[in-house]
């Protein structure tokens, strides 16, 4: 009998470990959650946004697509609406990012009328190619980042960004 | 960019092209009446001006809005900001607001006035197409500054 009975230290030793275990617990949930997260969104196939852009409707000119997902801006939170210029070359897509590598604005397809053919970022006067090349001369450094693209039921779906590969 | 730690220190690096820096102003009216219409016109405020920030991140500096009540003597209070802003080193000032009041209260400094529309319950992509027009009539008056030497 004696031989099964739980002693005060065991008892103290046995729930101290289970509190601080559960605390422990508590504290690297989360950690290991934040890590894994991106990977579980992966798998739902959560990374692509579908436009209202028609692939079939593309063509040899860039047009703006825009697309929405939920964003953190500094004390701003809100959905935000993002846009790529998309465009065609024979048959595959191309979505560029219009976010100017110098330091960040809004580029525009043939924003500035004395440079047909470009794109043009209004803050600096910084120009790329129809393919993203930056052209030498003008602030940017880089070419502009292309998007993943993905079609589905005729539409086009935008993924993430990754460094320009037509350059 | 915005008036955030990281942003600012890309601001100190590269002075000489973020030259510009945009104060929200937004009227704080408690009362049962202007309480409602002052809160949509902060929040048509503020997501206009986190939309000139993403077409202008590389020129412009979003402030934290100045906000003040019609009982204060707001025009001291903007002399003091502008002074510390130029200080700063930026080099082009503007202040965009819904109230109409700070066309005439100010008219020395750069006041953008837009008329508030509420988005409270818009749709993202009617927001959005709303917000592009209203920013159509902000590039203009941006460009034409910039334009000035
Ligand atoms: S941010 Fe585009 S040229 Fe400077």
């Amino acid at each position: 009998m004696s031989n099964n009975r739980v002693t005060r230290r065991q008892f103290l030793n046995y729930t101290l470990t289970g509190v601080g275990g559960f605390m422990a617990a508590g504290m690297l949930m989360p950690m290991v959650r934040f890590a894994v997260d991106p990977v579980l969104q992966k798998k739902e196939g959560g990374d692509f946004v579908l436009t209202k852009q028609k692939v079939s409707e593309l063509t040899k000119t860039p047009v703006k697509v825009d697309f929405t997902f939920e964003q953190v801006d500094a004390w701003y939170k809100s959905d935000v609406t993002s846009t790529a210029w998309v465009y065609k070359e024979g048959d595959k897509v191309i979505a560029l990012s219009p976010v100017c590598k110098h330091l960040g604005c809004t580029v525009n397809w043939e924003g500035d009328p004395a440079h047909k053919n470009q794109f043009f970022c209004p803050c600096h006067g910084g120009r790329y190619e129809k393919n993203g090349e930056n052209i030498k001369g003008t602030p940017p450094l880089g070419p502009l980042d292309e998007f993943e693209v993905k079609e589905k039921d005729g539409l086009l779906m935008i993924g993430k960004t990754r460094p320009n590969t037509l350059v | 960019m915005f008036w955030i730690g990281k942003d600012v220190e890309v601001f100190s690096a590269q002075k000489e092209f973020i030259d510009t820096a945009i104060v929200p102003l937004t009227v704080i009216d408690g009362s049962p009446i202007g309480m409602k219409q002052s809160a949509s016109a902060a929040e048509f405020l503020m997501s206009l001006t986190a939309f000139v920030e993403q077409q202008f991140k590389g020129r412009v500096m979003i402030m934290p809005p100045f906000s003040y009540t019609n009982s204060m003597v707001k025009k001291d209070y903007i002399q003091a900001i502008d002074e510390e802003l130029k200080l700063a080193g930026f080099k082009y000032i503007f202040y965009m607001t819904s109230d109409h009041s700070w066309t005439s209260a100010a008219p020395e400094l750069s006041v953008l006035w837009l008329p508030s529309i509420p988005l409270g319950d818009m749709d993202q992509s009617v927001k959005q197409s709303v917000l592009s027009d209203q920013i159509r009539q902000v590039v203009p008056m941006l460009s034409s500054k910039w334009s000035e030497l």
